[in-house]
């Protein structure tokens, strides 16, 4: 036990540290260029406050229930396809190609066509960014139930236990921990096209909120609107983590 | 398909195991108390025990581990089974367990066809088939729950069940904790909890303390013993240890290498005498000397 607070407090101080010297990079960098493009760290965190005024809660919302909705709509789906071809041969069969011949397709590229045909609204940010996770979450899935050794449902078998049963105490926690590396690697992927798709056809999240700032040369604003969408971030991996903490307690006591 | 049949009977009746265990008791076994059955009569009229008929199981490469097997073992006694590697004797009870479909022939089980649905089966695999994410108590409780209500009535009734087997099983303290926590050893011992904890009708063991070091094996063999012994079903335990099998068999089967060849069932009035002493009696010597004997001509 004390062990592992010690092992906690020594990664908190180790990732307070990396903060601390961030930001005193920027602030050297910001002396050095000495511009308004780059303002020092004080004025951008003074100008939280107007942030706060100027609703930036709104903007983090809109964001963070684009980026849910993308990622559950994609983990809803991936997770079915992926357990699908994992468990059936003839699903993987069926399926692989089509996996196969799509994935190295650069989905962002179809954002005009995503706009054009569900227009400038919600449905086309959540498609694309659902879109661009589904593909990772399908293949990660798939291996990760086929690497489940046939032994493991053995036991199962000579209880008479269904697939239903099967499903819920074997494939599913054993492919539990792959699933969340992989929502783990697809936040930071999400997030990314969560800025390009609220570049257009919105006035409401981080994305937007970024851009206008920097289209009004309120820069203060822009850094403490890229301080934010990080936080967010941030957040978003912690919740990770600790669902991590939760679920895969069985892995780490070896 | 292979020319003959593999027979080997076993016409042993209730009568026939308790002389064998009386003679066992006095001590007198005479070396001749080892028969060898493979020349008895196929097949019986009782539909006591469990009763391979014409088993046959074929693997994917078209290759016939077990051909026509006809045997008969008794009820609610232990019977191992000895052979060498790809003997196919993993595979007789992966059969038993309903994990590998035979491609002719039936078990049955005092009569009644032998299904993973109706028949409850505690099965042992060698590599112990805990379920990695669930504590060594969720493990049986979860089992429990899937063999159907009639063990224990409730997740309470259930839980404290468990927790009985895993102290019988000398780990009683280990219930919350995950199966990659626990040694070897310890991960056998919730395996066979498991097992007994669901009151089976056959218990089916692959070579389950292959695994485990000297000392670990020679006492989960004994806690396996006294187990069973409360609660007695009818056993197989593949082993590939002749000590093992003389301990713990009161049958052993001993399969040929060459799958044309006969199957044997042997008696073991070794298995008959007190647990303290068999090991070191002349008894047990002289069964382990013959089980060898026969495995030689035979593999």
């Amino acid at each position: 036990m004390v062990n592992t607070k010690r092992k906690m407090m020594n990664r908190l101080l180790s990732l307070v540290g990396v903060l601390a010297g961030m930001h005193i990079l920027w602030y050297v960098l910001a002396l050095l260029i000495d511009n308004p493009i780059l303002p020092s760290p004080i004025p951008v965190y003074g100008t939280m406050n107007e942030l706060v005024q100027a609703g930036i809660g709104r903007h983090v919302a809109y964001s963070l229930y684009r980026i849910a909705a993308g990622i559950a709509g994609s983990l809803v789906i991936g997770l079915a396809i992926g357990l699908l071809m994992g468990r059936s041969a003839f699903w993987n069969k069926l399926l692989d190609p089509v996996v196969y011949l799509t994935y190295p397709i650069p989905k962002i590229a179809l954002l005009p066509v995503a706009m054009l045909l569900f227009g400038l609204g919600e449905t086309s940010k959540i498609l694309l960014i659902g879109l661009i996770l589904v593909f990772q979450i399908i293949i990660s899935v798939r291996d990760a139930v086929k690497a489940i050794p046939e032994e493991s449902y053995d036991v199962l078998t000579t209880l008479g236990a269904g697939s239903m049963a099967k499903f819920r105490h074997v494939t599913l926690p054993g492919a539990l921990s792959v699933i969340l590396s992989t929502v783990r690697i697809s936040l930071g992927t999400a997030i990314s096209v969560l800025f390009f798709t609220e570049i257009y056809g919105t006035q409401y999240g981080m994305g937007y909120f970024i851009m206008d700032a920097w289209l009004r040369m309120d820069y203060a604003q822009m850094y403490a609107g890229i301080l934010v969408l990080s936080a967010g971030g941030f957040v978003l991996f912690l919740l990770v983590d600790v669902l991590d903490a939760v679920w895969m307690k069985w892995r780490r006591l070896r | 398909m292979s020319g003959s049949s593999k027979t080997a009977a076993s016409s042993a009746t209730a009568e026939a195991a308790s002389a064998a265990a009386s003679e066992g008791v006095s001590g007198a076994v005479p070396a001749a108390g080892l028969q060898d059955r493979t020349a008895a009569v196929p097949g019986t009229d009782t539909e006591e025990g469990l009763r391979f008929q014409q088993l046959t199981i074929a693997y994917p490469n078209g290759q016939r581990p077990l051909d026509r097997l006809e045997l008969t073992l008794p009820k609610d006694r232990i019977t191992c089974i000895i052979g060498p590697s790809g003997c196919g004797k993993s595979t007789l009870l992966r059969a038993v367990a309903g994990l590998v479909q035979p491609l002719e022939g039936e078990i049955r089980l005092s009569g009644r066809p032998v299904r993973p649905k109706e028949t409850r089966i505690g099965f042992v695999p060698q590599n112990f088939g805990l379920l990695a994410w669930k504590t060594a108590r969720a493990n049986i409780v979860t089992a429990m729950e899937l063999a159907g209500t009639g063990v224990a009535p409730g997740r309470k009734a259930r839980e404290a069940e468990a927790d009985r087997w895993l102290a019988a099983m000398g780990i009683g303290g280990l219930g919350s904790r995950y199966p990659l926590s626990l040694s070897g050893g310890q991960q056998q011992r919730v395996a066979i909890a498991r097992a007994f904890a669901l009151r089976p009708s056959l218990l089916l063991l692959d070579e389950p303390f292959s695994a485990l070091d000297a000392m670990t094996r020679e006492s989960m063999q004994r806690l396996f013993w006294m187990s069973w012994r409360e609660h007695p079903a009818t056993a197989l335990f593949v082993t590939h240890d002749v000590e093992e099998a003389v301990l713990l068999g009161e049958r052993i089967l001993v399969m040929p290498k060459n799958p044309e060849a006969d199957i044997r069932l042997l008696e073991n009035p070794a298995s008959q005498l007190e647990w303290e002493g068999r090991r070191e009696s002349a008894c047990f010597f002289e069964q382990a000397n013959l089980v060898r004997r026969v495995i030689r001509d035979a593999w």
